[in-house]
């Protein structure tokens, strides 16, 4: 645990100032803003920054730690809202997402800095009580070529609050990575959310790691 | 191999599933989305209409609740009130509610309050989750047209289904309720 907690610190001071992808919640926000994301999870740390330009695309930087391979990735990321389905109690996306940069490996693993680029794709689906989303990656690059991983999230409000309450939402991902050691993992977790900030928390049942999720609106 | 063939459509089917439960939920909510705007007049023909079984006299109109039905119709909508919405009012600013589609959450609110809050013409927005509305009241003697409010709406990622102006506003006064 005091490794995790010094490698948290150590790519934090690593990548202050540059931003990571959206995990399950609203990648795209109102023209003009700008969000900051951190997601942790039981493979990777990433931080993410973005600047939404138009309600259908932001553009922003990723800084990506795969804890489980040692390797970091830096380099810019846009996020594209390709379909939004609205309605009076509900509100669906799709989105497609894509980034490119350079990968290297850390921590003592000796990879040369070399050229990398993901691609994937995120839907969701969300009243006010019910969640649920997808997501899809592929990425190429360094020592990690070829690595893909998907995840799917449900999740429940136990009540609903309004505006400017605290909002908690119980849920459980459940996330697909071929060549992890556990291929699937199980991850319970809750998420407050409040005003601008989102916060969730989590524990991998599978690896023992935590999951820890922080999002930020300005 | 055969297990990862499984894993993967296991994850396939929840990525259909997504998609699939979203296209019922909208085709669920077709009806609450049609608007009285949206319906063809032109194309309605009065000799079509069957006024054989309607008999007026026959009507119980005693607990007949007018106002509570043009609320419930979307006719008549209350304006959210806060103490900046109250001190706006005050002043002497104009309010108008936007209903808006697909506010489920506070960043909703949060996109829609920056977007409007940076308008010189208002002077107090505020985004009702429970009633799903876009509550603003202009500076005194200024205003934004329906056309505006929607295409600000469309920047901060929503859709307005309606908005209510004048008389198909309610304002609850301090004392009490009623229509201003």
């Amino acid at each position: 645990m005091a490794r995790f907690i010094a490698a948290i610190a150590s790519l934090i001071c690593m990548t202050s100032g540059f931003m990571a992808e959206p995990a399950m919640a609203r990648p795209v926000s109102y023209e003009g803003g700008w969000t900051l994301i951190e997601e942790t999870d039981r493979q990777s740390t990433a931080l993410w920054v973005h600047y939404t330009v138009n309600p259908s695309l932001s553009l922003g930087w990723r800084t990506e730690w795969d804890r489980q391979n040692d390797v970091l990735f830096n380099g810019p990321q846009a996020t594209w809202l390709a379909k939004r389905w609205f309605g009076e109690n509900y509100q669906a996306n799709l989105y497609g997402f894509a980034g490119a940069g350079a990968i290297e490996g850390i921590n003592g693993n000796p990879a040369d800095r070399e050229a990398a680029a993901f691609i994937g794709a995120m839907a969701d689906w969300e009243t006010r009580r019910l969640f649920a989303s997808y997501k899809a990656r592929g990425l190429e690059g360094g020592t990690v070529d070829g690595s893909f991983m998907q995840a799917a999230r449900v999740g429940f409000a136990p009540y609903e609050g309004d505006t400017g309450d605290l909002h908690t939402w119980l849920m459980l991902e459940i996330d697909h990575r071929p060549d992890a050691d556990d291929p699937v993992g199980v991850t319970p977790l809750v998420r407050f959310f409040k005003g601008a900030a989102l916060f969730e928390a989590g524990w991998s049942v599978t690896d023992d790691e935590p999951m820890l999720n922080f999002q930020y609106r300005f | 191999m055969i297990r990862t063939l499984f894993l993967s459509s296991a994850f396939g089917a929840l990525a259909l599933a997504v998609p699939a439960l979203t296209s019922a939920y909208a085709l669920q909510m077709q009806h609450d989305d049609m608007q009285h705007e949206d319906m063809k007049h032109q194309d309605m023909k009065h000799q079509d209409m069957d006024h054989g079984e309607h008999d007026h006299e026959a009507h119980d109109h005693k607990d007949h609740d007018m106002e509570a039905d043009e609320a419930a119709s979307g006719e008549l909508v209350m304006l959210s009130r806060t103490a900046e919405i109250d001190a706006a009012l005050a002043a002497g600013g104009e309010p108008a509610v936007a209903q808006v589609l697909g506010v489920v959450c506070d960043f909703c609110a949060k996109a829609m309050n920056k977007t409007f809050g940076k308008r010189e013409e208002v002077a107090a927005t505020y985004v009702d989750l429970d009633t799903k509305t876009l509550n603003l009241v202009f500076r005194p003697g200024q205003s934004l047209d329906d056309e505006t409010i929607g295409e600000l709406v469309k920047k901060a990622g929503y859709r307005i289904a309606a908005i209510h102006r004048g008389d198909a506003l309610m304002v609850e006064s301090a004392q009490g309720t009623g229509a201003e």
